[in-house]
């Protein structure tokens, strides 16, 4: 009987000591340096002396939210998360639905338009700085054989953050792309087939079959994909640093700008602490969403 | 039993006796130590210059065998980042070779230690006055390098252009070398934010040329006289005359100038011995000159000094007693280029006549200004932002002068 007891006993405890190990590594790995952070937008503290800090309230929060270049990278940031879902996830939708049936070529064509994905970013920020150069790039050679002229794209003050969006949508579309390939292959072939013997066409086909089915692999990648927008650093790095005239200058390039050029440390975390908020912001909605279809498909 | 001491406790005692006396000699105990000093510099990277340099440093583990030396080798694009983090953490080189805006927050921030000990007796120049910071001793002088006009000798002959002395006349012979030798690039000059450490020192030489000091005699930041609207008056006409290759980073304009493809450019003369070096375009071809300007400009400087977290201090500063010998000082000359040097150390004659750009750097070192702001040093580069933002709103969105600076102004009175 004690022999039963101590083995059930210990059979409760099997999935925590599973949970265990991934605990302490968030814990360690996430939980105490995202404190620390939070701790450290409360301080005044320097890069260069990051452990003499002294407490400073709500001071850096109040001097962020008086500074018109905060407001600013702020809507670039949003403006820059927005239209990289909106594209990216259009766009890999497309691919993965152009794809998905089986066609001469098809392992070709999946390898292309995979390549975005595969290229490291910084190596892709420079590939595409290139194709932007306005003397020599790509895109200025065919403009000008188009016969429209030279344009700056990485320097025009309307062309910048469009660049950026066009080079952050060529790396994300075909993560997208994959995991709706991934739900669109999953779609039971018996549904389709008798939808489309119940004389639906292909466009109702889709909307009441496959869409339903690949919807929350699109709100994931969108979610994904909207978050990584928020926290992008190296191709806006790369390509314009910010700039023009602040037009690129994005809450993660304002932190190392913060952390880097001013040693302000705390003020940093505190463009972190508004970065991570965005960010929660964004799950919460999708969680919402989630939660709302989840209801509305109990019913 | 006290007063008779063991055979064991009488050993003991010789034994302490014997490491004291041979640690109190020189030459016995620690001098046979092995140490490494453990040296950062951006320019270990630069593909000929840094093997020099490296060359002309390592000779002191000839003069000292127990010493060994190692590279730090750190880009310069993330040099001041990853020292400054580095050394917040505790942690970073013996010795850092940094620019003159990292060397004052380094100081600033306590990390450098006093190395005055190195400079006893020596006659240095006056490009170690900025290592000294409230009386002591931080740093000495690795290399200034002042800015001049630089240009493609070839390239200007074959258009019978003139070497300018106003910004209409540069901008004029630009134009008149690129129209003649297709494919020609005017003038290279930083021109984007995402290079703001390099364009606001480059810029330094456009302010100064126009008479521009930042303060006002009290020592308050002024960023919108007279002056700084011209200086940026003048480097937006330049922008607007098309003679910029737009969007060219300066590493690709170096090269370009390497390959013969640019007639004019203003740069310091450590970016010109880069462009002098393996390239296409021969030394020789190379010319020099005052730059455009009625006043003299900049130079970028760069000081070494020795890690408060360092565990070799004394050797550190040991090895830069030997770096400000003359026979260490002249090594350093051969692999500088025309840069001046902590102490006065002629450019030969016969480097010289190879290299006829030298002697307009060595010239204009005399008059050049620091491009860090007197009293600001630690700020420079985030004041200096607020006034590149200004310059690019004026040369991209044809805002005004006066208007864009007004505007920096009011930021910086704000923040400072």
């Amino acid at each position: 009987m004690t022999g039963l007891k101590i083995r059930s006993g210990m059979t409760r405890l099997v999935p925590y000591a599973f949970i265990l190990p991934p605990m302490i590594y968030l814990m360690v790995f996430m939980f105490w340096p995202l404190g620390r952070q939070m701790y450290m937008s409360l301080t005044n503290t320097r890069i260069i002396n990051p452990n003499r800090g002294r407490f400073v309230g709500l001071g850096n929060y109040e001097r962020l939210f008086e500074d018109p270049a905060f407001y600013l990278s702020l809507k670039t940031t949003l403006v820059y998360a927005v239209l990289a879902v909106i594209f990216g996830v259009a766009l890999g939708t497309i691919s993965a639905l152009a794809i998905d049936r089986p066609f001469k070529g098809r392992p070709i064509v999946r390898a292309i338009l995979l390549f975005g994905w595969a290229v490291p970013n910084v190596a892709a920020s420079l590939i595409w700085l290139w194709m932007y150069n306005d003397r020599s790039g790509v895109f200025n050679r065919l403009t000008e054989m188009l016969g429209v002229g030279r344009f700056g794209w990485l320097t025009s003050v309307d062309l910048a953050l469009p660049s950026i969006l066009a080079t952050t949508v060529w790396q994300v579309a075909p993560f997208v792309m994959l995991v709706v390939l991934a739900a669109l292959q999953s779609v039971p072939q018996e549904v389709r087939e008798a939808a489309r013997i119940d004389g639906a066409d292909g466009l109702s086909t889709f909307r009441a079959v496959t869409l339903p089915h690949i919807r929350p692999a699109i709100q994931l990648a969108a979610l994904l994909v909207c978050v990584w927008s928020i926290r992008r650093f190296d191709i806006i790095y790369l390509l314009t640093g910010g700039g023009p005239v602040g037009t690129t200058s994005t809450l993660v390039v304002k932190i190392r700008q913060t952390a880097f050029e001013n040693h302000e440390l705390g003020m940093a975390s505190a463009y972190g602490a508004i970065g991570l908020v965005l960010a929660l912001a964004v799950a919460a909605i999708h969680y919402a969403v989630e939660q709302r279809r989840m209801k509305w498909m109990g019913r | 039993m006290l007063n008779s001491p063991s055979r064991r406790q009488f050993l003991a005692t010789v034994a302490v006796l014997a490491v004291a006396f041979a640690s109190a000699v020189p030459g016995i105990g620690h001098a046979q130590s092995k140490v490494t000093i453990k040296i950062a510099n951006s320019q270990w990277l630069d593909a000929l210059r840094g093997k020099n340099l490296w060359a002309a440093i390592a000779k002191y583990q000839e003069v000292a065998p127990n010493v060994t030396l190692e590279q730090v080798a750190i880009p310069s694009a993330e040099f001041a980042d990853k020292l400054t983090t580095e050394m917040g953490a505790g942690q970073g080189p013996d010795i850092a070779i940094m620019q003159e805006g990292l060397f004052f927050a380094m100081a600033d921030a306590g990390f450098l230690v006093d190395i005055g000990a190195a400079t006893e007796g020596v006659k240095l120049n006056k490009t170690n006055d900025n290592g000294m910071i409230d009386g002591t001793r931080y740093g000495i002088a690795w290399q200034r390098a002042a800015y001049a006009l630089i240009y493609n000798k070839p390239v200007l002959e074959a258009a019978g252009a003139k070497v300018p002395t106003t910004v209409e006349e540069l901008i004029a012979s630009a134009k008149a070398a690129s129209a003649k030798t297709p494919g020609v690039i005017g003038f290279g000059a930083r021109h984007q934010i995402n290079d703001l450490s390099g364009w606001y020192m480059d810029f330094q030489s456009w302010a100064y040329g126009y008479g521009v000091n930042w303060t006002d005699g009290n020592g308050k930041l002024t960023v919108n006289t007279p002056e700084a609207v011209a200086a940026v008056t003048a480097f937006k006409q330049t922008y607007a005359s098309g003679i910029i290759p737009v969007g060219d980073s300066m590493p690709t304009q170096r090269t370009r100038f390497k390959e013969k493809h640019v007639a004019f450019s203003i740069d310091n003369s450590g970016g010109t011995l880069n462009i002098a070096s393996g390239g296409a375009l021969a030394s020789k071809d190379i010319g020099g000159a005052a730059m455009p300007f009625k006043n003299p400009g900049a130079h970028q400087q760069i000081f070494l000094g020795v890690s408060k977290h360092s565990e070799v201090q004394e050797e550190s500063i040991k090895f830069l007693t030997w770096l400000l010998t003359e026979p260490a000082q002249k090594a350093l000359r051969e692999a500088s280029g025309p840069d001046a040097l902590a102490t006065d150390v002629p450019v030969s004659d016969d480097y010289a006549a190879a290299n006829p750009w030298a002697p307009a750097f060595v010239k204009l070192a005399e008059t050049s200004r620091s491009t860090l702001i007197p009293g600001y040093e630690v700020e420079t580069m985030q004041i200096m932002r607020f006034v590149m933002q200004a310059v690019e709103k004026v040369i991209l969105s044809d805002a005004d002068p006066k208007t864009a600076l007004d505007e920096a102004q009011a930021t910086i009175d704000k923040q400072f």
